[in-house]
């Protein structure tokens, strides 16, 4: 212990080592007092800065500010406070400080007391403010501009409905005209109910209200479909529309209205920017355990800039196709109807006059669909309710409501599988420990650890023989990020409650019919 | 003259002292006339004092600010010599400080008869640096950083600025004046002089200038470099330099009598041999 004499009296202690800086300058600008953590802020050596110059501390443009405006006021004032500056370090980093000064004038020597706190952090606090603040005015700034396009965009429409419909009245035109005019009208109220439709469901993606409602599916027919819907609009641009559709079935679990929705957006797009002559493919095809649907033209394309915000809401390409050029909202629409299903889309581009590219891909429902007896699952068994069979396929049920996991299991049963239950995450694992079935149905709402968190543990290898069984999630309502969350931990569909039962059968034969890598099929649907 | 008044009242002129010769105080950028307050008094009982704010400082009338007409120094110097007519001066000892020096050569070379003197207090013809033969000090971007570092601190510059005695019992008389508000500047204003100020650049103007001048330096200028110093050595070879000791931008304010002292023996030099 240091003799008592040099120890530190309380006062000391405060001023050497309170967590701010502090500094006394006389008017000639040397320092005459620092404080042991003005040393340690500025990584200055101890005792170091009593006579140096306290303008060399400050940033240069900190040291302008000083001259012409605090140091005038202290002299005048007596007291500044409240000031931001930059102090340097001696390797030439930037302190940002807030400083607040107070003068003393003793027989005639007047000194200037400086208190520093840094401010790193707040400063970086600040910017982040600043740039929320940018944000919410650019984020206003679109919604006027959406705003001005909406009133734009559904009024012209509207000019024709009445215009058209004016004149359809008159007894003074021909048949020819007046089918014209209903023509004309019919095909304006279709775009205006579309863009409705759209607005509609921003509206609810925005509020987190957008529902599918999905269905295990074959996609050919479905994207067939929306290409001769567009085949009209294609002839009549001189575009020439061609597809490459895999011959083989390609089943998601999807809800088919909000796919061909997405396929048909797709497609219009490419249709309203690519000039006549040119062309628009479309190609289904199996991507891996994906199915993937590109949608190719020969048109303007897209800069390298733009790509990727062509998802945003209300980005319009700033060469606009015309005066039906809609709203911005299709693409970002897709994207989300997309994810929903748990998916994903890109855009690419070989830049303007490159043409685009958009890619849809979504989980195939059953991994190996290919080697599926597809027809297996709408051939009618008469010995099944619903006509499906699920014999020899073995399925564990996890729910912790015994009621809910009864009537599965009776379910089940009743269209041949055989059904083993578990009511928590560590049971659920203990059953696929002794062994593992050729599916499992979880509840999401498992007391303790949840669903997800089984998914997981399986997905991440916990029972090595189990990470790839085929899984299906059962919820209450579940709003569309759930979803998608659902879909990401590794269930590869979900079943909302309550449950139909036609829908539960036919997509536990659906994904069972998938052969699993860790072991030997053992007959099933494939045989 | 009808204008006078009006031109007294914008600049919030101040005319105090008597004698035979004429000082005329000019403010930097920053603050406003309450910067000579340690140096101007002294001069009192020999001279006559003239003290004003460029409009957009101090008590100036702000709705006389025009952002057009301050956003070059060719606008101050003609303040200068609006309050020069005023008051119908010829033959003045100008003194000006910072950027109220080259304010100065303007005006004294557009209207030479306006002015006997001039006393450049910290003189810089341009801050910002411009290779390869002159060095200013500063780059343009340490001037952006002062204007953004105005931003946020005018922010709080009126609450700053509120009336505060300083309390100096041997000067009661002050008390009053002091509680009014010191160096209040609008905002928009102080922005445009503070370009004005720091991206002028006025070396050309020292060719056409002619008039005798006493340049105060101070040995470490937080805005003036040595090299800055000598720039107007040899661009002004007949002018006196006078060196004080020390740091800072301001020794009207750190070094008052110092500054005095330097001011005064240069005016019995000129005073002698008239």
């Amino acid at each position: 212990m240091p003799p008592s004499e040099i120890r530190p009296t309380p006062r000391q202690l405060a001023i050497e080592s309170a967590p701010g800086g502090i500094i006394s300058v006389d008017d000639s600008g040397r320092i005459t007092f620092a404080n042991r953590e003005i040393h340690r802020l500025l990584d200055a050596a101890p005792e170091s800065l009593v006579g140096a110059a306290f303008d060399r501390l400050l940033s240069p443009a900190a040291r302008v500010f000083h001259s012409t405006h605090v140091f005038p006021l202290l002299k005048l004032r007596g007291r500044v406070d409240e000031i931001f500056v930059e102090f340097v370090k001696a390797d030439g980093e930037r302190v940002p400080t807030l400083v607040s000064a107070t003068r003393t004038v003793m027989e005639g020597v007047g000194v200037n007391h400086w208190a520093l706190l840094t401010m790193t952090q707040r400063k970086q606090l600040e910017a982040a403010l600043v740039e929320s603040k940018r944000t919410a005015e650019e984020a206003t700034a679109a919604k006027d501009q959406f705003l001005a396009v909406i009133s734009h965009e559904l009024r012209s429409p509207l000019s024709a409905i009445q215009g058209w419909a004016r004149i359809g009245m008159s007894d003074k035109i021909d048949e020819a005209t007046r089918f014209r005019a209903f023509e004309t009208i019919e095909r304006n109220a279709a775009l205006q109910a579309r863009l409705i439709d759209d607005l509609l469901d921003i509206s609810r993606i925005v509020s987190g209200k957008m529902r599918i409602s999905p269905r295990t599916i074959d996609l050919g027919p479905i994207i067939e479909a929306a290409v001769d819907a567009a085949k009209p609009a294609a002839q009549a641009r001189g575009i020439a529309l061609q597809t490459a559709i895999d011959a083989v079935p390609l089943v998601i679990h999807a809800d088919p209205d909000r796919i061909q929705q997405v396929a048909w957006n797709l497609l219009t797009n490419a249709i309203k920017f690519t000039p006549a002559g040119g062309w628009v493919r479309v190609l289904l095809k199996r991507d891996s355990s994906f199915l993937r649907l590109d949608v190719a033209d020969s048109g303007k394309g897209i800069p390298a800039a733009d790509l990727p915000f062509v998802f945003q809401r209300f980005w319009q390409s700033k060469e606009k196709a015309g005066p039906a050029a809609g709203l911005g909202l299709g693409l970002s629409i897709c994207k989300t109807l997309v994810e929903l299903h748990g998916g994903d889309i890109r855009a690419a581009s070989g830049g303007p006059g490159g043409g685009s590219t958009f890619s849809v891909q979504l989980p195939l429902a059953v991994p190996m669909a290919k080697s599926l007896a597809w027809s297996g699952v709408t051939t009618a068994s008469d010995d099944h309710p619903f006509g499906i069979s699920l014999d020899g396929i073995d399925v564990l049920v996890v729910d912790d409501n015994q009621d809910a996991a009864a009537l599965l299991k009776m379910l089940l049963e009743a269209a041949g599988a055989s059904v083993r239950t578990a009511s928590s995450y560590d049971e659920a694992l203990a059953q696929l420990r002794a062994s593992v079935p050729r599916l499992l149905v979880s509840d999401i709402g498992l007391q303790g650890r949840d669903g997800l968190e089984l998914i997981r543990a399986v997905r991440a290898g916990e029972i090595p023989a189990a990470r790839s069984i085929p899984a299906i999630a059962v919820t209450g309502m579940a709003r569309p990020q759930d979803r998608v969350t659902m879909l990401r931990a590794g269930f590869q569909a979900h079943l909302t409650k309550p449950i139909e039962p036609s829908e539960v059968t036919a997509l536990v034969q659906a994904l069972a019919g998938s052969p699993r890598d860790d072991r030997p099929r053992e007959g099933g649907p494939a045989g | 003259m009808n204008a006078a008044p009006a031109i007294l009242a914008r600049n919030n002129v101040r005319v105090t002292g008597s004698g035979p010769r004429t000082l005329v105080f000019a403010h930097g950028f920053g603050c406003d006339q309450n910067m000579w307050r340690f140096v101007s008094p002294a001069f009192e009982t020999r001279y006559r004092t003239v003290l004003f704010d460029y409009v957009g400082s101090g008590k100036s009338e702000l709705a006389a600010f025009d952002a057009a007409r301050y956003a070059t120094l060719d606008g101050y110097a003609q303040d200068l010599l609006d309050v020069c007519e005023a008051l119908d001066l010829n033959q003045v000892v100008l003194v000006g400080h910072s950027v109220s020096a080259m304010i100065g050569v303007l005006a004294a070379n557009r209207a030479p008869h306006r002015f006997s003197d001039l006393i450049m207090l910290v003189p810089s013809p341009r801050f910002i640096n411009d290779p390869p033969g002159y060095v200013g000090g500063f780059e343009q971007a340490d001037i952006e950083g002062l204007l953004s570092l105005m931003d946020l601190n005018y922010i709080g510059w009126a609450g700053t600025l509120a009336p505060m005695v300083m309390g100096d019992p041997s000067r009661p008389e002050l008390a009053a004046e002091l509680e009014e508000s010191f160096c209040s500047t609008d905002p928009a204003a102080a922005k445009i002089f503070a370009r004005a100020t720091f991206f002028a650049d006025n070396r050309s103007d020292l060719d056409a200038f002619r008039h005798p001048a006493l340049m105060i330096q101070v040995r470490d200028d937080a805005l003036v470099p040595a090299t800055v110093v000598r720039y107007l050595q040899d661009q002004l070879p007949g002018s006196v330099t006078v060196t004080l000791d020390g740091s800072g931008h301001c020794p009207h304010m750190s070094q008052p009598a110092a500054t005095i002292d330097a001011i005064e023996k240069y005016l019995g030099r000129v005073d002698a041999a008239v």
